[in-house]
This record gives C-alpha cells, sequence and structure tokens, in this order.
C-alpha cells in the first residue's frame, strides 16, 4: 500500500507545484464541462418548461423517451457523436473530432435529459394557485413564464449541480470523440483511466483529488438547494 | 352617468356539463361593498373568479367599465384593475418586499419602497421587521396580510375577498378588515368580499347577495352610515 500513499504524496506536490500536464487536464475539464453546462442549460430550461407546463399530444411518450435518455450510457453517446462527426459521418466536414467541443457536444447529450426531466418535474411540483395569483397581481404572460421560472429557481439549480455532476464525472465520450490527446483534449477522467493504465499513480491520485472535491462541492450545493427547494 | 365597474348579464359557468353559476344580472359599482354569503358550494368563489376575469363564462356577457371584457383567462389589461384575495393565498419564493412590490414592478412603477412600506404599515405590518422576511418565515395570519399588502399597494378599482378572514385569529381578521376598508376610503376601490361572517357583511356592506346552488336567492340592500364602515 506504499505506493498509494506515495501517490497520495505525489498528488499533493503535483497539484501545489502547478504541475503543467495535470493543469492542463483540468483545464480542458473545465473548459468542456463549462461548454456543456452552457448548452444544457439553455436548451434544457425551455424545453423541460415546456413539458412541464404545457399539455400537448404524446407528452407522456416524450416524458419516457426523457426519462429513458437520463440513463443513456456514455459509450453509446460516445459513439453516436463519434459516428456523427467523422469524416465519413454527416457532419464530417466540421473537424470537430478529436476537439474540446467534441466532447462537449456528447456531454450536452448527457446532461440535457437531466436538465429538461428535473426542470419538468419542478414546474409540475408548483404549486396551483401560482398562475392566478400572477395574473391577479397584473402580470402578463411573458411576465408569468418568467416568474414560473424564478419560482423554480431552486429546483432548476438542483438540476444543474445534477447534471454537472454527471457530466464532469464521465469518461465514455471524453474517451472516444477527444482522444485523450495530452495538452489538448486529455481531461481528468481520461488522464486518470490513462495514467493508472501506466502505473503512474500520483497523477491519477491528484486528479482524482480535484475530482473528488468538484463532488463534494457538488453535494454540498445540492444538499443546500434540496433544503430550498422544498421551503 | 358612470358606468358599473363590472356587469354580467346572463352569466352561466358550467364545469363538467354541470352549471354552478346562474347570475341574471350583477352590477358592482366603483366604491361600493358587496357581500357574497351562502353555504359551501353555494357558487361564492366561482363568481369571484368571474369578477376577478380569471376564468370565461360558459355563456353571457361581462363587462369592465362598460365595455365588454375578453371573455378569455389569458392575462389583459382588466387584469391590472381588478384583484382577487383568496382564503389561503399563495406566496411567491421571495421576500416579503419581494411579494408586495411584484404587482408594481410588472406595471413598471415607480417609488417601489415607499409603496410597499405604506402597504405593508397598512395592514399592521412593521415594514422595517418584515421587508426582509422570507416566505416562510410567516405565520399563516402574516402570510395572509402579505398577501393582501400585495393586493392593496396596486390600488385597485376592486378588491374581491374569499373568506379572507376565515383562517385567522380575531386580531389578524381585523386588522385585514380595516385594511380593505380603508382602501375603498382611499381609493374608492370596490370591495366584494364572500364570508360566513354574516355580522361583519351586515356591518359593512351595502349590499349583500345570498347564493345557494349557484342562485343568487336573495338580494339585500343595507343603509349604513359612513361611521360604521
Amino acid at each position: 500500500m506504499d505506493f498509494l500513499l506515495q501517490g497520495f504524496f505525489q498528488g499533493f506536490v503535483l497539484l501545489l507545484s502547478g504541475d503543467p500536464e495535470t493543469y492542463s487536464a483540468i483545464w480542458a475539464t473545465v473548459a468542456v464541462s463549462t461548454m456543456a453546462m452552457i448548452a444544457s442549460l439553455a436548451l434544457g430550461i425551455p424545453l423541460g418548461f415546456l413539458l412541464g407546463h404545457k399539455t400537448f399530444r404524446g407528452k407522456k411518450v416524450v416524458r419516457t423517451i426523457v426519462d429513458t435518455l437520463l440513463s443513456f450510457p456514455t459509450v453509446v453517446i460516445g459513439l453516436l457523436v463519434y459516428a456523427f462527426l467523422t469524416h465519413r459521418g454527416p457532419f464530417g466536414g466540421a473537424g470537430l473530432l478529436f476537439t474540446l467541443p467534441a466532447i462537449a457536444i456528447g456531454q450536452t447529450i448527457l446532461g440535457l435529459p437531466v436538465i429538461i426531466a428535473m426542470t419538468a418535474t419542478a414546474v409540475e411540483a408548483l404549486d396551483r394557485r401560482l398562475p392566478m395569483t400572477l395574473t391577479t397581481l397584473g402580470a402578463n404572460s411573458r411576465q408569468i413564464l418568467w416568474a414560473t421560472v424564478i419560482e423554480a429557481r431552486f429546483s432548476i439549480m438542483l438540476a444543474a449541480v445534477s447534471a454537472y455532476g454527471r457530466i464532469v464525472s464521465e469518461v465514455g465520450i471524453s474517451m472516444m470523440v477527444g482522444g485523450n490527446i495530452k495538452w489538448h483534449t486529455r481531461t481528468i477522467t481520461t488522464a486518470i483511466s490513462l495514467e493508472t493504465g501506466k502505473g503512474e499513480f500520483a497523477v491519477g491520485i491528484a486528479l482524482g483529488m480535484v475530482l473528488l472535491t468538484v463532488a463534494l462541492v457538488v453535494n454540498v450545493m445540492a444538499s443546500g438547494l434540496k433544503r430550498k427547494a422544498v421551503q | 352617468m358612470t358606468p358599473p365597474l363590472i356587469s354580467l348579464f346572463n352569466v352561466r359557468q358550467r364545469y363538467s356539463g354541470r352549471t354552478v353559476l346562474s347570475v341574471d344580472r350583477l352590477d358592482i359599482t366603483p366604491g361600493s361593498i358587496v357581500g357574497l354569503a351562502g353555504p359551501n358550494g353555494s357558487g361564492k368563489s366561482t363568481l369571484l373568479r368571474l369578477l376577478a376575469f380569471l376564468e370565461p363564462p360558459a355563456s353571457g356577457t361581462m363587462t369592465f367599465e362598460g365595455s365588454p371584457a375578453s371573455s378569455s383567462s389569458s392575462p389583459g389589461p382588466v387584469h391590472r384593475q381588478v384583484t382577487l384575495l383568496v382564503q389561503e393565498p399563495y406566496l411567491l419564493r421571495r421576500s416579503v418586499h419581494g411579494n408586495v412590490a411584484y404587482g408594481l414592478k410588472v406595471r413598471g412603477e415607480t417609488d417601489v419602497t415607499a409603496r410597499v412600506n405604506a402597504a405593508l404599515e397598512a395592514v399592521g405590518l412593521d415594514a422595517e421587521r418584515f421587508a426582509r422576511r422570507q416566505w416562510f418565515e410567516l405565520s399563516g395570519g402574516e402570510a395572509q396580510r402579505v398577501a393582501l399588502a400585495a393586493r392593496l399597494v396596486l390600488r385597485p378599482k376592486a378588491l374581491l375577498m374569499d373568506e379572507p378572514t376565515a383562517s385567522l385569529d380575531s386580531s389578524s381578521a381585523a386588522l385585514v378588515r380595516q385594511a380593505a376598508l380603508a382602501a375603498r376610503s382611499r381609493y374608492n376601490t370596490a370591495l366584494v368580499i364572500a364570508s360566513h361572517d354574516m355580522a361583519w357583511l351586515h356591518a359593512v356592506c351595502d349590499h349583500v347577495l345570498h347564493l345557494e346552488n349557484g342562485l343568487i336567492i336573495e338580494q339585500k340592500t343595507l343603509k349604513k352610515s359612513e361611521e360604521m364602515k
């Protein structure tokens, strides 16, 4: 077990000394997860709002599909994005394969169902008196829409935190469409996978500690938001 | 002659094919106080929702200040003149100030803080103590008064109240009653009050309508001195 303790020690040294390779992976992770979160939220909140707020034919089917996509395996997403972005695929000409945006596209597909499903649930769970209250206070349709989103804000933030937790910890998409290219598309999770395979535990442990810290922050935020959402 | 604020002509309301309210003619005049009495399920709340233009009638005509009002439940200009306070109002998930200020903000009004504070004082809540409190930090009576303040601050032409004091203790109930009557005196707001408290209705109302099975079975016109109001 000495190698593990030694790995922890070296991991701290790498983090504290600002090791460029370690921080390159951290930077790549921050960049792709930020892009993916922005896209997931921009698409997911309006779609989730519509799914929760509106009544339309086939709503149950759409809901079932979204709920099923919550457990979309990351390697399957990786496979699909790869198929679309490879030079033989429909978007091969865009030259996105093995780039950070390619990983972000895959991670957006991963995070989107989480945002849509949880936003829809949050909107459905809002008090039935809310639309009447807003109308009788003089709000117009646009103001009612916005106020409804604001009323569900803690649940929507919880959705965002949950999606981030899933996105930041995935490895399948990053590996398949990012290619794990050093200094370019190597993320925390792909770096851990590679370094562990090489028997280099220090970098893996250093990056693992960063990932665990992110997980801790995400969980603390999630529990706080859960409390707020049920008040 | 000034037209009535709200008029109903041959209005019928049906839910699932069942007629729950039938009103041949009803006028609410500016500054009047109209009481609605009757047992549970007699149609008082349905009538209030219609008067608040929150739902369209199944048939019949409604006018606001003499003009036909939208028969749609979609938000429109009339909703900025008529407001409804229910027995258990919903408070927005924000501070007391945020709740009371909401209606002013959607209208783009200025001088919001001063008006919010005045409205809170009108319902017996110390603005300095309560304005920053969150919605979940209020008792039932305080929440009801905040909801009333959120409506009084709008200086509506009609304030409709559905059992506004039913779940309140006597001191909170007295404050709600005083604040509503003060709004009528200051802004000539018409009040329509549904309540089981017959003593209160008879003390303050110009007219009391008795409803049963969705019909107005009796209409009493009461002569009250201004001091009593």
